[in-house]
């Protein structure tokens, strides 16, 4: 009893000290850095842009081509709606300010100046202009962080979209992504646009990621092929999140992002998700 | 400014730890809120200043070897915090905050900037070798992949480190020699 107490007296403030500074460590860790990133959206807050306004294309020809894109999407609802296909409306989107980029060198995250108060779901899929850019791994009240495609850990299924070439892209630094095809000779050139595909669990089918950069039919166990992600990944500022709307939910086959999917699809069942615990 | 606070402290000498910790806290806090962001100046190829990294070098050099580690632990686990939980970066800090305080630089260089900018260099290399260990366990990413990029990592984070170690190192430590003086008096 004595010497504890002596014990007590020489180390009692360091080992309170210490226990109060783990346990604070701990508990930041718990709530994934919640009060460190409200904070630091709180101090930027003054230096935001404001978001840049559509450019408005004065070209003739990107004109008529924008024209012709809403002429067939709408015809392909249509078409969709008769056989009894139709999704529910497209859900709006929230507008929100990139504020940061990863807090290490190993992990491809930005975090949004927007959070679970204005609507934004773990599991949201983030665009920008030009495609995908990624998915909301975890909210705060007013911030939320993203996984970027550009990601390692990060898997989506694609396709190319002129040939329907199924394949898993994981996300190789930078602006590039590599695409593993399920088919040993995939009808894939130099060029393609590829889309997610209708097999990915995460995004909705159909929204654009890149173009094919290069192709190697010969890598061994799978063909692969070098893709050039089609959104500015590496000088984002603005990036629109969908939230996950129910009816959407209800036609993916894997809705929660940090579990292992009950029917794990081919490309996404090895997935390790950084957020879990 | 230093001067109100010595005559607060000399006033009032039972804040005094309680301001020490409070300052020792609040710089922490400072480095985890510049981590996500890029200013220019800081950035080369998207990778920034570990600054966490240069705390814990500026904590460890001047303490023991338990002090380092368990500083080490801390900012990992807020550095975890602040990205994704696996792989921890509190196994790389504990370690860095070890192996400081163990250094005996003293013997080697004399100039406190110059030893401290050296010990930042090589333990940012230190550091981001564990990680990508980890990661080499881990699975999930190619080796090759990892090993490739731990090379880019490792140069870029130590150059940066070590040229903004100054800025961590010189006012914190001020600070503790500082209280460190008002406790031998």
């Amino acid at each position: 009893m004595f010497a504890l107490r002596r014990w007590w007296d020489r180390y009692g403030i360091q080992a309170t000290l210490t226990s109060v500074a783990i346990g604070t460590a701990l508990l930041i860790r718990q709530t994934h850095g919640g009060v460190v990133l409200e904070t630091y959206q709180w101090l930027t807050r003054p230096f935001l842009s404001k978001p840049a306004p559509p450019a408005q294309s004065s070209n003739p020809e990107m004109l008529e081509l924008q024209e012709r894109l809403i002429e067939l999407e709408s015809k392909n609802q249509r078409l969709e709606e008769l056989l009894g296909f139709a999704q529910s409306a497209k859900a709006k989107g929230i507008t929100a300010p990139v504020i940061g980029r990863s807090a290490d060198h190993w992990w491809q995250q930005i975090s949004l100046g927007r959070g679970a108060q204005d609507g934004v779901e773990t599991g949201s899929v983030v665009r920008s202009p030009g495609g995908v850019v990624g998915r909301v791994t975890s909210v705060t009240a007013r911030t939320s962080r993203v996984l970027l495609l550009s990601d390692p850990t990060s898997r989506v299924g694609v396709m190319i979209s002129r040939s329907r070439a199924m394949g898993s892209m994981r996300g190789n630094l930078g602006n590039r992504a590599v695409i593993e095809f399920y088919e040993k000779n995939p009808d894939v050139r130099r060029g393609d646009v590829v889309t997610t595909s209708s097999l990915s669990g995460r995004f909705p089918s159909g929204l654009p990621v890149g173009r094919i950069e290069s192709v190697d039919t010969a890598k061994s166990p799978a063909p692969e092929a070098v893709i050039e992600l089609s959104a500015p990944i590496g000088a984002l500022e603005w990036a629109i999140v969908y939230p996950k709307s129910p009816g959407e939910a209800e036609s993916l086959p894997a809705p929660a992002p940090s579990d292992v999917p009950a029917s794990p699809t081919p490309e996404e069942s090895s997935t390790p998700s950084p957020t879990a615990p | 400014m230093s001067q109100a606070l010595d005559n607060f402290i000399e006033q009032y000498p039972a804040s005094r730890p309680f301001i020490n910790w409070g300052v020792t806290a609040g710089s922490v806090f400072l480095c985890l809120l510049i981590l996500p962001a890029r200013l220019p100046g800081m950035e080369l190829a998207g990778i920034s200043p570990n600054w966490l990294l240069i705390w814990v070098v500026a904590w460890s050099v001047k303490r023991t070897l338990w002090q380092g580690a368990i500083a080490g632990l801390v900012l990992g686990l807020l550095q975890d915090a602040m990205t994704a939980p696996f792989p921890t970066h509190a196994i790389s800090l504990a370690i860095v905050g070890a192996v400081t305080a163990r250094l005996q630089k003293q013997r080697y260089v004399q100039e406190d900037f110059i030893s401290v900018a050296l010990i930042v260099f090589g333990m940012a290399v230190v550091a981001e070798t564990i990680i990508a260990i980890q990661f080499s366990f881990e699975g999930g990413r190619s080796l090759l992949e990892i090993w490739t990029y731990h090379q880019f990592v490792a140069l870029s984070s130590a150059i940066l480190s070590s040229l903004w170690a100054p800025v961590v190192y010189f006012p914190l430590n001020r600070w503790w020699e500082s209280m460190g003086q008002s406790d031998s008096i």
